[in-house]
């Protein structure tokens, strides 16, 4: 067999091959390189994508990649590619997750590029006390919101029930919850979710009673008669109707699509506010947003603005000065903020704050409301949860199944949780 | 004058005769087999690279706190003797496990030889009923089945529609702690495909004379199954019984869409895997993932040679 070339393609050939080298020798030559990694669906890549494209137009010679995943499978992911010494050098980081990548070294920390390069000047300081961790900053929050109750106000007015208002007590709710149920206007829908394995729920409740979750130095911060008298409310709710049974509520993943609102199957969940548009758009009647329940008429302080989101930069970054100018973009840009709209939550900085408030579509102004107009039900930010959190919450959500499938009685129950995450905090 | 020209006559230099053919042994081998071993190349990498390179690391990982993020700590036994002495969730993992694999495999390997049987007729446009029964078992693993799953058995699934003409109001299978897992092993039954497949040519490896020569005989239909397809097949249900024991032990998917990750309600679905990875990238313990790991290689090693034991008795071979 012989291989014959014409000179022309001999030398179209050689042309190629001299542009392609030179493509490679210019891309290594490169300094200005991020990769970016962040957890979300299709609609938050897009705004981020934007912003990135938006960021690369200002800075020529910078290139951005970007790579998204669901929120299961981010932080194996995310693990798997820090253990690797192959982390992205733009992080998503969860206020879950910030603590344990911090301590063990994973994270850049931010401070002294402030306020030259990092400017949160306008930021609520409580915000930027959320992504520090042992007194540096880890994290820049990419918006605030709160944990909320989803009400599905057209089931609400066919059962002829009135919304729930900010005053609402826990009771008072459980007995529109069982009316809903009671009046039968759709078939297989109850009033509420279940809400005793959702630990948003569990420590909002806690707070309004002045409790917490977790203390400062990791600690459990609630006793054995918090958690029975907490199973103990769901099971009269259950028992009265006010709430879906056991075996529907453990259909919900703890995702919007698999939320007993989403599947119709009651007239109010629990969520967080960010989510509403999402919501929203499952969902063929209309929706509004509250605050979960008060403990008494008088009790205060159990929501806080949460920092959905931050970014991180990590510790293994070759260009750690253009991640930090990237993120202040991110956060601090006006055309940036109107690309990203409230999807992260509410930007944290003032200024981009009315940037994107003047723009805002219905439910995007639904959220905003909501969270700005918590007013005295709003507290004090609680720390950042030690490591172990996660496994205490899927027990909270385990032993709530437990007393929910009536195996467990829920002062057993209770005994149970405070025993199991008093072992898990000791194991870390 | 070289060494070898003055050794004495009649003695010969035998380190250097035997040097010689060995080489040349070698170089022929080579030669033979060259294109053979270049073909295996891949597999070789791939199996040291990507199979045992991990598996060694995950063993020295067993023995440390590695939590992904810093560099491993030796702890020695510490993840084993937790394991057995102060784990909870091990034992109901491996109770729900265990309930698996006792009840997928049997069923599945009954209802994979019914169906061989009934295939091994020779009905018309068999390939295409094959195919079709061995559909299932391709998208066994993938997500869309777990989720089709959860529709069909969810409480207003098709399971319980189809139950309700019979005035019976079903719960929702799914979503209850007593009845979860076994709608996890009925997905597994379902996948029956390729050992039905393996049966059907074991079927057909058992000669047509022997049932001829039965019916003359007067030997009813289950006595013919029960004499002589039973009996001639033991090897390929030996076979399949490993594989697939194997094979349910090491079940995840299914679990892990259907529950969300959790292994709930109540632990019903927590299979030994899925909560091995629950311990490896949601709680950040690679180093008590991987002694788990090496535990579920131990109990899947005991059960195979128990198998491979216990075969003697009841395995014939047609010698």
């Amino acid at each position: 067999m012989s291989l014959r070339v014409s000179r022309r393609n001999f030398v179209a050939g050689g042309a190629t091959l001299l542009s392609l080298s030179a493509l490679g020798t210019s891309a290594l030559a490169q300094e200005k390189r991020l990769r970016l990694l962040w957890w979300g669906s299709q609609p938050r890549a897009d705004r981020t994508n934007k912003v990135s494209q938006l960021y690369q137009a200002k800075n020529p010679g910078t290139s951005i990649t970007g790579e998204f995943l669901g929120w299961g499978d981010y932080w194996p992911r995310l693990a798997t590619q820090v253990a690797g010494r192959n982390a992205p050098d733009v992080i998503q980081m969860d206020y879950r997750y910030i603590v344990q990548y911090a301590r063990r070294g994973a994270l850049a920390p931010l401070e002294s590029y402030m306020p030259a390069k990092l400017n949160l000047d306008d930021f609520d300081k409580a915000q930027i006390e959320g992504g520090s961790v042992d007194g540096h900053l880890y994290g820049v929050s990419l918006g605030a919101n709160s944990a909320a109750t989803v009400l599905n106000t057209t089931a609400f007015k066919e059962a002829g029930v009135d919304l729930p208002t900010q005053a609402t007590t826990w009771e008072e709710f459980a007995r529109m919850g069982a009316e809903i149920t009671k009046a039968g206007k759709r078939k297989g829908m109850f009033g509420m979710a279940d809400g005793s394995g959702g630990e948003p729920l569990f420590e909002n409740w806690l707070r309004q009673r002045g409790k917490a979750l977790y203390t400062a130095d990791g600690k459990i911060a609630f006793d054995v008669d918090d958690a029975s008298e907490w199973y103990d409310m769901w099971a009269k709710f259950r028992a009265a109707g006010a709430c879906v049974p056991a075996d529907v509520q453990a259909l919900d993943k703890n995702d919007i699509d698999t939320n007993t609102v989403s599947l119709g199957k009651s007239a109010a969940g629990f969520a967080h506010s960010n989510q509403f548009v999402a919501y929203q758009a499952m969902n063929k009647d209309k929706l509004a947003l509250t605050n979960y329940m008060r403990v008494k008429a008088d009790s205060k302080g159990g929501h806080y603005r949460k920092p959905s989101m931050f970014f991180s930069v990590s510790a293994q970054s070759k260009s750690v000065d253009l991640a930090v100018d990237y993120v202040n973009f991110f956060v601090k840009n006006p055309e940036a903020a109107l690309l990203l709209d409230v999807e992260r939550g509410i930007p944290e900085s003032k200024a981009m704050r009315e940037v994107v408030a003047a723009k805002l579509d219905e439910n995007g102004k639904v959220a905003l409301a909501y969270v700005s107009g918590l007013g005295d039900l709003a507290g004090k930010l609680p720390p950042p949860p030690p490591a172990g959190a996660g496994e205490g919450e899927l027990m909270l959500r385990n032993i709530a199944e437990q007393v929910g499938f009536g195996q467990l009685s829920p002062s057993d129950g209770g005994k149970q949780l405070v025993a199991e995450i008093t072992q898990i905090l000791a194991r870390g | 004058m070289s060494n070898a020209m003055r050794t004495p006559a009649g003695a010969i230099n035998v380190e250097r005769y035997q040097g010689a053919v060995a080489e040349g042994r070698f170089r022929r081998l080579w030669n033979a087999n060259a294109p053979g071993y270049l073909f295996l190349l891949p597999w070789l990498v791939g199996f040291f690279g990507l199979t045992l390179g991990p598996a060694l690391i995950s063993l020295y990982l067993s023995f440390t706190d590695f939590d992904m993020l810093q560099s491993p700590r030796w702890v020695g036994m510490a993840n084993y003797v937790r394991i057995a002495t102060a784990d909870p969730k091990f034992s109901a993992a491996m109770h729900v496990t265990l309930t698996y694999v006792v009840f997928s495999v049997p069923f599945k390997l009954t209802f994979a030889l019914l169906v061989a049987m009934a295939l091994n007729r020779g009905l018309r446009g068999l390939s295409i009923y094959r195919a079709i029964f061995y559909l299932p078992s391709l998208l066994g693993g993938s997500v869309a089945i777990a989720v089709l799953w959860r529709q069909l058995f969810a409480s207003d699934g098709l399971v319980n529609a189809a139950l309700s003409h019979f005035g019976i109001e079903g719960p929702s299978w799914i979503s209850h702690p007593s009845y979860s897992i076994y709608t996890l092993v009925a997905l597994s039954v379902w996948q029956f495909g390729s050992p039905m497949i393996i049966f059907l040519a074991g079927l057909r490896q058992i000669p047509q004379d022997m049932y001829e020569a039965a019916s003359l005989d007067g030997a009813s239909k289950f006595r013919q199954f029960y004499k002589i397809t039973l009996p001639l097949l033991t090897p390929v249900i030996f076979f399949n019984a490993v594989v697939q024991t194997i094979d349910a032990f090491k079940a995840f998917t299914p679990a892990f869409i259907i529950s969300g990750g959790t292994g709930g309600p109540i632990n019903s679905t927590l299979f030994y895997t899925l909560y091995l990875y629950q311990e490896a990238f949601g709680n950040f313990r690679m180093g008590y993932a991987s002694a788990l790991a090496w535990i579920l290689v131990l109990i899947i090693a005991i059960f195979t040679a128990f198998s491979f034991l216990t075969s003697r008795y009841w395995v014939h071979y047609d010698d």
